[in-house]
């Protein structure tokens, strides 16, 4: 249908015909291209997902400091340890107050949040780890609660946190942010007799904790005279079977095994631990390949068959064993 | 591998055979022990190859004298064999899975200006998400006018643009704020890209939902586990941030945030929110995660710095460099890239002395804002030791300041936004690497 009245309709015609010139700059009416769909207050409701620190997007709900300890013990400690010390390299989230100044300051909930409402949204959204968005609102709550309390910024026990309650909450660090001053050094450019040559000190790289294997084969390759015929061999059908398996096994293992393997948590034996993985690899390949494809119950813990991960084949999961075991002896 | 000789082959399937029967512990050393021993008695194999890589000059190589693959034997193109230690590095004991973690653009290797798209570094927070365009939808919703959801197909029927900037993790360079650690280019500056970006800009979707007079603050969220979110201010969003689709003339890399990401140039890349799911226009910050716990920069007085958004610029020797050392003596081009979050590279100033005197180099090909930026300036090395430094410069008159100025301001726990100049050192015989000076 051709409608004069629209305004749309002219305003391009204007545009185009009339004036011939550029649209750039031109800020559009609302709805000018009309392109998707309107969204319904119920679409919006069910996306909008975020919680602002004056309380806007908190839902309806409620959790107490103990079950959020129930909660907290079941799926958030293997990973954020039991006092919220952190396991490994897992995040810390408790602690560290008045350390913001230290030499080693430790960022946490308690020492460094500005607001609660952070915490109640970002654990909702994102948390466990391994499964956002599983968390129903009142263990979001709960959760929130213990956490703070782990943190002394709660410390009644019985305490029950909710939709009402929450914008009471005072993070001790509320006040420790500013706005961005950059920029904030002045570098005059100097281009010649910038400084005394004598007073510069130099100090290097710590070594070996950069991973260099590519770069130590480069310098391999420039000093071709001296290498022996053995690095110029081709590799062999062999050779490149044992890298092809390693290769794989490296993509599951950091698919399917690191999440746990990586890091040993539940009491998995770590990737790269000798003594953990020595009694186990005395068991032999075979032994090891029916526990992790079947999974089993032992000392440490549980090994879920395939790592919890069904899809891989078991020629699969023997590759990232030898994988792991490769990097572990 | 060519051809081996009936004993050679024989040797190879004793020594498989005992392998089968060890554990597996001891397989892979025993094939390996195996390989070198036959390696040793087929010597001869080896010296046919010193003899291929110096060859004379009537010499035709056996590519010539063969048919080569024909079309579409691989639909997709891929880089040559011989290329394939051009990849991204992660350093792994810097994070506790890969899936919270990042990994390096080999900018040792890059020339020109554009970073391939499969090598731009990697940055999840929650593993790399396998997002179904047909499926995925954008909501744009707050204190509009009048709220949509948009298909794929709808985002790109409204006019695109297609810009060439750089996207950099404003941690990049951080794990050197104490003092230096990482001792190759890769690991120091590569959490850097320059990718030409296709969408549309966030202002002309935002006329077209009609924005209210009180809206100050945008939030973008993505569609990973993580739902990644950030505010980000109305003017910066009304002035040149972008939704894209494309990089480098074809759909996003799943890696940068397929099937749409928002793009803020010259902004910590944190901020451009991949696998863009939602946007809510308030009048607000949200103060989420990554713009509270992290993306905040501590100071020495233990005040952080919030909403701490732009790039300032930064510039770093890219030949020589611990990757590339310097493999003979006589003229050299030493090479490097600078880049500018607040515009354009006006000038980048290189010294051979650790910052007693400097030379202004000459900035090559495309010079674009906001985009990786290339400098060179030619020098004769007769083997003296050297200490490398370029300093960049924009056209706000920003100058790279050194690291103990930024120090002296900041201190050494702010993780973020370390652009100080950089110092390689090179030595007598050639090598190159990572120094600070004091
Ligand atoms: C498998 C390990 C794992 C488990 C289990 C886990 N988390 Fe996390 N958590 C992480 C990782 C990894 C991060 C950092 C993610 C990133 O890089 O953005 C994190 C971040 C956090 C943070 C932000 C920390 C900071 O200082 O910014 C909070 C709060 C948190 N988790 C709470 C929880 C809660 C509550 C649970 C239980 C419901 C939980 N986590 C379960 C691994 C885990
Ligand atoms: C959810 C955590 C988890 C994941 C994921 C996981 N493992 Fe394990 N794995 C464990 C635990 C816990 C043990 C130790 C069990 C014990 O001995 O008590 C273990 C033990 C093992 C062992 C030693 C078995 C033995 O007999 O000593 C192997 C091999 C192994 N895992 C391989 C894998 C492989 C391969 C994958 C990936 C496909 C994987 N795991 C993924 C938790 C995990």
């Amino acid at each position: 249908m051709f409608n004069w009245d629209n305004k749309n309709v002219i305003k391009s015609l204007l545009l185009i015909g009339l004036f011939g010139f550029s649209q750039a700059g031109l800020t559009k009416d609302t709805g000018y291209y009309g392109y998707g769909k309107s969204a319904t207050q119920e679409e919006i409701a069910a996306w909008d997902i975020d919680v602002r620190p004056d309380g806007k997007g908190l839902p309806v709900g409620s959790g107490s400091v103990s079950y959020g300890e129930e909660l907290y013990e079941a799926k958030c400690a293997l990973c954020h340890g039991a006092f919220g010390e952190g396991e490994g390299r897992w995040p810390k989230l408790a602690g560290g107050f008045d350390t913001l100044t230290d030499a080693k300051p430790e960022k946490t909930v308690g020492s460094y949040w500005p607001y609660a409402s952070t915490l109640w949204d970002y654990i909702h959204r994102a948390m466990p780890f391994t499964a956002p968005q599983s968390l129903s609102v009142d263990e979001t709550y709960a959760l929130t609660a213990y956490v703070l309390y782990l943190n002394d910024i709660i410390d009644d026990e019985d305490f029950v946190l909710s939709k009402d309650n929450f914008t009471e909450i005072e993070m001790p660090n509320k006040d420790g942010f500013f706005v961005d001053p950059r920029p904030d050094v002045k570098n005059p450019a100097c281009m010649e007799n910038c400084k005394d040559p004598a007073t510069i000190k130099v100090t290097s790289a710590i070594k070996g904790i950069t991973p260099l294997q590519h770069i130590a084969k480069e310098e391999g390759a420039n000093d071709k005279a001296s290498s022996d015929s053995e690095d110029q061999q081709p590799k062999s059908a062999d050779q490149v079977a044992v890298d092809n398996e390693l290769k794989v096994g490296s993509a599951i293992y950091s698919q399917s095994c690191s999440i746990c393997h990586g890091s040993g948590i539940a009491g998995a034996p770590k990737f790269g631990d000798k003594m953990a993985w020595a009694p186990r690899i005395k068991q032999g390949v075979e032994q090891l390949n029916k526990h992790a494809i079947e999974g089993y119950s032992g000392k440490t813990g549980i090994m879920p068959a395939k790592g919890g991960n069904p899809s891989l084949t078991d020629a699969e999961v023997s590759a990232a064993i030898l994988y792991m075991i490769e990097n572990s002896q | 591998m060519k051809k081996l000789t009936t004993s050679t082959r024989g040797l190879l399937s004793e020594i498989k055979d005992e392998a089968a029967e060890m554990p597996v512990s001891e397989r892979r050393n025993f094939l390996l022990k195996g390989l070198q021993l036959t390696a040793g008695s087929a010597f001869a194999m080896g010296a046919a190859k010193v003899m291929a890589e110096t060859p004379a000059r009537s010499n035709v190589p056996a590519w010539t004298k063969k048919l080569g693959r024909g079309v579409v034997s691989v639909p997709y193109g891929q880089p040559s064999k011989y290329e394939d230690d051009v990849i991204r590095r992660t350093v792994s004991w810097l994070t506790a899975s890969t899936e919270s973690s990042i990994s390096m653009t080999p900018i040792h290797e890059m020339k020109g200006i554009i970073t391939p798209s499969g090598l731009v570094f990697e940055r999840y927070h929650a593993g790399l998400p396998d997002v179904n365009p047909d499926e995925h939808r954008l909501i744009i919703h707050g204190m509009v006018d009048n709220p949509i959801t948009l298909t794929m197909d709808d985002l790109m029927r409204y006019p695109s643009e297609s810009v060439i900037h750089f996207l950099e993790c404003p941690a990049n360079g951080g794990m050197e704020w104490h003092g230096t650690q990482m001792e190759a280019l890769q690991f120091t500056h590569g959490m850097l890209s320059c990718c030409e970006w296709t969408g549309v800009k966030l202002s002309t979707i935002l006329d077209e939902v009609g924005i209210s007079a009180d809206a100050k603050w945008v939030l973008a969220e993505g569609a990973d586990g993580a739902t990644m979110t950030r505010s980000i201010p109305i003017e910066k969003a009304l002035d040149d941030t972008m939704i894209v689709y494309a990089q480098n003339g074809e759909k996003l890399r799943p890696e940068q945030g397929y099937p749409v990401r928002l793009f803020n140039p010259g902004w910590e890349g944190n901020t451009s929110i991949k696998w863009l799911r939602r946007l809510e226009i308030g009048d607000k910050p949200w103060y989420q995660r990554e713009e509270t716990s992290k993306y905040t920069d501590l100071m020495p007085d233990g005040k952080a710095r919030k909403f701490s958004f732009i790039q300032e610029t930064n510039s770093v020797i890219t030949s020589p460099c611990p990757e590339r050392p310097m493999l003979r003596k006589g003229v050299h081009e030493l090479e490097g890239i600078a880049w500018s979050g607040r515009g354009t590279v006006k000038r980048v100033d290189v010294s051979l002395d650790g910052g007693v005197t400097w030379r202004q180099a000459k900035l090559k090909g495309l010079v674009l804002p906001k985009a990786i930026t290339r400098f060179s300036l030619e020098i004769n090395w007769q083997g003296e030791p050297l200490l490398l430094q370029s300093r960049s410069i924009d056209d706000s008159g920003y100058v790279q300041p050194t690291l103990t100025q930024l120090r002296d301001i900041r201190g050494s726990n702010s993780i973020y936004h370390k652009n100080s100049i950089h110092t390689w050192k090179l030595d007598t015989d050639g090598t190159v690497s990572n120094v600070q000076l004091g």
